[in-house]
């Protein structure tokens, strides 16, 4: 396995190094996809625990097949640094193309969002926490974190560490939701730790609610 | 048959940045077939000889549903740190292939949502398939039915063993026959197949 950054300035990957592969790292959390199978289906719908299983071991084969058509496409073109347009370009190529659509916009809105990050880590820290999770209590961590996220180099640090082998899923925590309750996000997981290699979970435990319930209530499946 | 199937009605001011004319070069591709299976597929008519043009005007309508779902869920995303898919285990994934050497920040983050979009379809696909044998509990043989009725899925063949059909039920087990001819002969298949499935219901 080559040692590799996110960012070409970045620093090295040590986080992801010092995790040993495991079975459990080769799909994501059950609990992950169970939760988003459920918006699929009526709310009297069951799942058997082979059907949550098929479809975790469908979605790292997803990842893989998508990740090596863009792979093989940064080579052709002497890249080194799989990106997000690549993967939305093997999409397309794979027959995937009504994802690609709302990923546009979706890539898009993150960009803008990275771009304010970064102008507004330079700044004051307490406006940026204000700005994303300003009802948060970990005020400390959560700064800490938000601006080494904006940070080019630092971020590449942030996105290899982040991730919980060890809770594995099993302590979803529900956000505050966005500005506009119609609209609810579905957003249940916080992978976010702070820079300095702090091993535990920076975000508070309590914060889970009903994780199960959408507030979104998918019209065309009721 | 929905010819623009791969570009999804601007729902709630959501801008469709493609001209038309490339979304129809797409859905004239592989896409196509899978819609044609789509609407063969998603309801199961209540009644015998239902018109082939309302149920396709069904499956329109939920697809419709899905994507302006999907542009609303996009549009209120304000906080990208919160995702239904942690960040890590998708780069670890992508990681596993060797060739793979340096994955930008953004990469995982149009993961988690891509993941998201292929979940959601491969269950309600495979819905279809749990309710054409009038059960309630979606079982490993309604997934298996979706990746072998859907041809963008035909990556996932390896994934999902085709002899688990023929064990759980005798309309998987005649699907399952039928599977080994859709990759060869999309076009003579599907007409078998769409043709199997609309007799099953009535």
């Amino acid at each position: 396995m080559p040692d590799s950054d996110n960012d070409s300035g970045g620093p090295s990957n040590a986080g992801g190094e010092l995790s040993s592969p495991r079975e459990q790292d080769r799909f994501l959390p059950i609990a992950n996809v169970s939760r988003i199978m459920k918006k699929a289906l009526p709310a009297n719908a069951k799942i058997s625990k082979d059907a949550k299983e098929t479809v975790q071991e469908c979605v790292s084969e997803f990842i893989s097949f998508i990740t090596g058509e863009a792979s093989d496409k940064c080579q052709r073109e002497k890249r080194k640094t799989i990106n997000g347009d690549d993967l939305l370009w093997a999409m397309t190529t794979l027959g995937f193309e009504d994802y690609v659509e709302p990923l546009k916009h979706y890539l898009h809105k993150f960009r803008e969002i990275e771009g304010e990050r970064a102008a507004a880590s330079a700044g004051a820290s307490g406006s940026q926490q204000q700005q994303q999770q300003g009802e948060l209590p970990r005020g400390a961590a959560n700064a800490a974190g938000y601006a080494g996220y904006g940070a080019p180099g630092s971020g590449g640090m942030m996105m290899m560490m982040m991730g919980q082998p060890m809770y594995g899923g099993s302590q979803p925590q529900q956000q505050p939701p966005p500005p506009q309750p119609p609209q609810q996000q579905q957003q249940h997981q916080q992978h976010h730790m702070a820079i300095g290699g702090r091993g535990g979970f920076g975000q508070q435990g309590g914060g889970g609610g009903s994780s199960s319930s959408s507030g979104l209530g998918r019209q065309d499946r009721a | 048959m929905e010819p623009n199937s791969s570009i999804p009605p601007p729902v709630m001011g959501a801008a469709v940045a493609y001209p038309p004319a490339a979304g129809a070069a797409y859905s004239a591709g592989p896409y196509a077939h899978a819609h044609a299976a789509l609407g063969a597929l998603y309801p199961p008519p209540p009644a015998p000889g239902p018109p082939s043009s309302h149920q396709g005007g069904a499956a329109a309508a939920q697809l419709q549903l899905f994507w302006a779902e999907q542009y609303r869920e996009i549009e209120a995303t304000t906080d990208f740190k919160n995702h239904n898919l942690p960040l890590a285990r998708i780069k670890k994934i992508m990681k596993a292939d060797e060739d793979v050497r340096m994955i930008a920040a953004e990469a995982p983050v149009v993961f988690a949502r891509a993941c998201e979009m292929f979940i959601l379809e491969l269950t309600h696909r495979g819905w279809a398939h749990a309710e054409e044998n009038k059960r309630r509990t979606l079982q490993k043989s309604d997934i298996a039915a979706a990746v072998a009725r859907t041809e963008v899925f035909d990556f996932l063949v390896d994934i999902v063993p085709r002899d688990e059909p023929r064990d759980a039920d005798p309309a998987a087990a005649a699907m399952g026959a039928a599977a080994p001819g859709i990759p060869q002969h999309p076009a003579a298949a599907d007409p078998t197949t769409m043709g199997y499935y609309y007799v099953q219901p009535q």
